[in-house]
């Protein structure tokens, strides 16, 4: 159980820069996800901060001692890997038991915490396997096992869920997150799935090319992205963008042109500077309506181009313009094929990116959940 | 599914296999049948292939105390003596090339040092130049520092065959285990020594015990170095040929010789390929 924190680290191979000054603090008892896409470098900060990866600069401390130079054998964290990564020539026992033997625990002991753990995973039964006789999901739990044995100050997930199909991945997310509230221990997590993300994390940070791109809780980063870049990542199907240039600023917000046609008064910070400026403006295919509330809605004209049935919710794909556009179909008709169709988006819910990415933080975002 | 052959290519097929499998087995055949012989039946025109079988090549092999009375002439062998220096060679030399080749392997495989791939090819070089090159400077070498002759000095310069293949061999198959693992073990708490001994070393077993008969018949069929650098101490490779001497030719007792050559290392693959469990690390990664 520990706090982490980085000052400035950064990690660079030769001249090639992975991660540059990265500046983070995990509170004791959070449960943090590393969210990004390939390439982004959440992996390397995860095995830097497990010691498996060299600190080209910066600081690294866990429990307020800076561990830059510790050996990953003396940091005691636990780590689960993305392959599992058990050691094959022994069963599960024994790789619940080789991290307790090489902090030389007594054998009484060893034997008690190992009952401890597979009882907590419920695998007794598959105690005497080797990790060539266990399914996919099976091995999985092994791996968080032989991780929580030794009571870790800090546990580190890479990928752990990528290998298993969906149905699996579900029920060991939720099993992690209750895992997390039953020993309340520090976790790290990385994945490249935003789904993960956003129904674990207390804390999600968002990595792209080797920056932190945002740091906030799953509300915080749907509801009040910093950039284009995160609002895109996150939420499924992907926020929809829709080019325009900025009319006029003024308390209430900014007024925007669409290409599309319509002009949009959108509650955002405003900011003279970006008057006639081209700007985008986002919108989550959740936040579409059907006919408009309100006389400030705005309303969307939409080319239907295929219509995705997916039980619980409709999606339509179509064009607005030139600009494709993902909308939820509104309850309780979804359209059956192509062919015309209005929707309409209050602009509260909308969001505005400048030509650089930023966005323009939001006059009346939702509170958040908790 | 496989394309049906017609009648006439499977025949041709299996002929085919025939005949080279006759080709390959025809001279251990001939061996063993000469090995069985008499001294005069060996030589007769056309050959005999029916025949009583006699044992008596291998007393005469094997025989220190009647020494010199055979029933065809003047003859000193001692075979045992010669078998035992072989497997103490070859033994000695596997021994040292693991203890000294696995450590290089590893390091060759996971560690990040200078020249690395400079130092590997340099290794493997050894391989490249014919033995003989090694042998003539070494012969004066040997005999001013004493160590003509002696199990130390050829076990020593046996590492010439037998170290570059351990290094190699050990190299590729660590390279074929997951560093994920390693790096669990490290998670763990292990440090580098215990990685090694407690998770590489259990892993790379069964690569190693064949990497470890296969060098043992690279040794055990050597002859160069045996023949230049000992002369008590050879190997069953030179104390063959001492049985072709000028005066008459032993080539019954010589066939029973290599008979006895070939049964050692037959037997030790036969018990080796037991331990070679394919497979090990199935499970281990996804």
């Amino acid at each position: 159980m520990a706090n982490v924190r980085l000052e400035g680290v950064k990690k660079a191979y030769g001249t090639i820069e992975i991660l540059r000054n990265i500046d983070l603090t995990i509170d004791h008892g959070e449960f943090v996800v590393f969210v990004g896409p390939s390439g982004s470098g959440k992996s390397t900060l995860l095995r830097m901060i497990g010691g498996l990866e060299r600190i080209s600069g910066g600081r690294l401390l866990i429990d307020n001692e800076v561990v830059n130079n510790v050996d990953a054998a003396d940091r005691n964290l636990g780590m689960v890997f993305q392959s599992y990564a058990l050691y094959p020539h022994m069963t599960v026992r024994e790789n619940f038991a080789f991290p307790l033997r090489m902090a030389k625990m007594a054998r009484a002991e060893i034997k008690t915490r190992v009952a401890e753990t597979s009882s907590l995973l419920q695998i007794d039964h598959l105690l005497d396997r080797k990790p060539r006789q266990l399914s996919g999901g099976q091995r999985q739990r092994v791996a968080i096992g032989r991780a929580i044995v030794r009571q870790p100050k800090v546990f580190l997930f890479d990928e752990p869920l990528s290998n298993l199909d969906t149905e699996l991945r579900v029920q060991m997310r939720v099993q992690i997150a209750k895992l997390h509230k039953q020993l309340g221990n520090t976790m790290i997590y990385v994945t490249h799935d935003q789904i993960e993300a956003m129904t674990m994390a207390d804390k999600i940070v968002v990595l792209k090319d080797g920056n932190i791109e945002q740091v906030g809780s799953p509300h915080d980063l749907y509801h009040n992205p910093a950039s284009r870049f995160v609002a895109g990542f996150i939420g499924s199907p992907k926020m929809n963008f829709l080019d325009g240039h900025v009319e006029a600023a003024h308390e209430g917000g900014m007024d925007v042109k669409l290409e599309a046609g319509a002009t949009v008064s959108v509650p955002v910070q405003p900011d003279q500077r970006l008057v006639g400026k081209p700007i985008t403006l986002g919108i989550r295919p959740d936040d579409f309506s059907q006919s408009p509330a309100q006389e400030t809605d705005i309303a969307i004209e939409l080319d239907v181009d295929f219509v995705e049935h997916l039980g619980s919710v409709t999606y339509i794909y179509g064009n607005a313009g030139k600009q494709t556009v993902v909308a939820k179909a509104p309850k309780p008709a979804p359209p059956k094929g192509s062919g015309k169709l209005r929707l309409a988006v209050s602009p509260a819910d909308c969001h505005l990116f400048t030509s650089n990415g930023r966005a323009l933080r939001r006059l009346r975002a939702p509170a958040d959940w908790s | 599914m496989r394309p049906r052959r017609s009648l006439t290519s499977n025949c041709i097929l299996n002929l085919l296999v025939a005949i080279s499998a006759l080709i390959l087995t025809f001279p251990l055949v001939w061996i063993v049948m000469m090995s069985l012989k008499q001294q005069a039946q060996v030589m007769t025109w056309p050959p005999t292939f029916l025949f009583r079988p006699t044992l008596e090549n291998f007393r005469v092999l094997f025989d220190i105390a009647e020494a010199g009375a055979t029933s065809y002439g003047t003859i000193k062998v001692d075979f045992l003596t010669p078998i035992t220096n072989s497997v103490v060679i070859a033994l000695g030399s596997v021994v040292i090339s693991l203890l000294a080749g696995v450590p290089a392997g590893y390091v060759l495989a996971r560690r990040d040092i200078p020249l690395k791939e400079d130092i590997a090819f340099f290794i493997l070089g050894f391989r490249f130049a014919p033995v003989l090159l090694v042998v003539m400077p070494l012969f004066s070498i040997f005999q001013t520092i004493g160590l003509y002759d002696t199990f130390f000095g050829m076990i020593w310069v046996y590492q010439v065959v037998t170290l570059p293949m351990i290094v190699w061999l050990s190299r590729s198959y660590i390279e074929d285990l997951p560093k994920d693992i390693e790096e669990a073990a490290a998670i763990d708490g292990a440090m580098p020594v215990q990685i090694v001994l407690h998770i590489v070393l259990p892993l790379l077993k069964p690569g190693l015990i064949g990497a470890s008969l296969l060098i043992f018949l690279l040794a055990w069929h050597n002859f160069a170095l045996g023949l230049i650098l000992s002369s008590t101490k050879a190997p069953v490779t030179v104390a063959l040929l001492k049985l072709l001497n000028p005066g008459v030719q032993f080539y019954p007792v010589m066939a029973a010789g290599l008979v006895v050559t070939m049964i050692v290392p037959v037997i030790l693959i036969v018990i080796g390929q037991r331990h070679l469990e394919r497979g090990l690390t199935f499970g281990a990664v996804k």
